[in-house]
């Protein structure tokens, strides 16, 4: 409902302001699927990658090792993996998330979590490697202790706020 | 990335040897990439409408008219952005708005002119600090690209997610930005140049 709210103001909006709504569309729609093909590759890898992982049993055997890790942690270990690589890769964060909908289906307590920590934390460590590159800033002073722990904030409230809004799994 | 890649395969294909199952590599090799190309060709669908849809936004005006609504606040957090204060409000739109593409180049834009007035070259300012800072926290209003992918999935409730990662990331920006406030204070009380 109010997605349908939202997009019948946006065009009357537009509309009014005069701009010529049809080719603004079309316009934005031409840049999706060069950037769906310039995201397959590094998606088809680690998917290719986490599916022969996940096949092969090594997962299992990770995931029991690293059980008593979670279980101390209170953090589901299926969700360790996403964590690990969230702030490297964004496309290798959605290829966790893709093959774990694969596993357990993309409404399953597990899932739902792992679509909150993903959508509600960055690639930060590419992020901080982009602008500061860009300008060639190599002492980063308390940026990126920042941008971690507030990664951290996202995390704890992002499993806090799934159980309220979810329960428990 | 690359270690994380390499130690995923081998590690895999030693199991799978050790299992004396090795044939299944192969196998599971498509199957998982078959994985990405169907996920991309279904979020393709959601992903043309959304795009679309930004677009739209912006040439209504949208992204500018929400980068005016922000000045104020980052005049609080950027005292000292001078000519960079359009760019950083543009960047922190575009990326509320979850334009990530446009977002890109307004930060590095702005990183630009911060740099243009930073008295030591190499070392970052606080204004650097905290425009990445906030940048990293990823404070979205919604979500698309991953309700898209929950759709392609075939999740029943797609935008079930919309509101904890909303909260979410926006406790994650403000300890951001509180977490700035607080590593710029003592130095600025103890003058120009120390960290």
């Amino acid at each position: 409902m109010p997605i349908a709210i939202f997009v019948l103001l946006l065009i009357l909006y537009a509309a009014i302001r005069r701009v010529p709504v049809f080719s603004a569309f079309v316009q934005g729609a031409s840049d999706a699927l060069p950037l769906l093909l310039k995201l397959l590759p590094t998606l088809a890898a680690f998917s290719m990658a986490l599916r022969l992982f996940a096949d092969s049993g090594a997962q299992t055997l990770l995931t029991d090792a690293l059980a008593p890790v979670s279980a101390a942690l209170g953090v589901d270990a299926r969700l360790l993996p996403l964590l690990a690589v969230r702030p490297f890769s964004g496309s290798a964060a959605h290829a966790v998330l893709l093959d774990l909908y694969g596993r357990f289906g993309a409404d399953a307590p597990v899932s739902l979590r792992a679509s909150v920590l993903l959508g509600s934390s960055e690639t930060v460590f590419y992020t901080v490697a982009l602008y500061f590159g860009a300008v060639g800033v190599k002492r980063t002073r308390f940026c990126i202790p920042v941008a971690l722990v507030s990664m951290l904030v996202s995390v704890v409230s992002g499993l806090l706020l799934c159980t309220v809004f979810f329960g428990a799994d | 990335m690359n270690a994380v890649f390499s130690i995923l395969l081998c590690v895999s294909a030693a199991v799978l040897i050790v299992r004396g199952d090795g044939d299944a590599l192969l196998a599971s090799l498509t199957a998982g990439a078959g994985d990405a190309v169907s996920a991309c060709l279904s979020m393709s669908a959601a992903y043309l409408v959304w795009m679309g849809l930004l677009n739209v936004m912006r040439q209504a005006g949208l992204m500018r008219m929400l980068s005016r609504l922000l000045r104020p606040v980052l005049r609080l957090l950027f005292p000292n952005a001078n000519d960079a204060q359009e760019a950083i409000s543009l960047n922190l739109a575009a990326n509320m708005l979850g334009m990530g593409n446009a977002a890109t180049p307004y930060g590095i834009e702005a990183m630009r002119r911060l740099n243009a007035s930073n008295p030591h070259p190499g070392t970052a300012t606080d204004e650097m600090c905290v425009l990445i800072a906030v940048n990293a926290s990823c404070l979205e209003l919604f979500p698309a690209s991953l309700v898209a992918l929950r759709q392609s999935c075939g999740s029943l409730r797609p935008t079930a997610v919309v509101l904890p990662t909303l909260l979410s990331s926006l406790l994650a920006s403000a300890a951001a930005v509180v977490l700035c406030l607080v590593c710029i204070r003592p130095c600025r009380s103890r003058s120009s140049s120390c960290c």
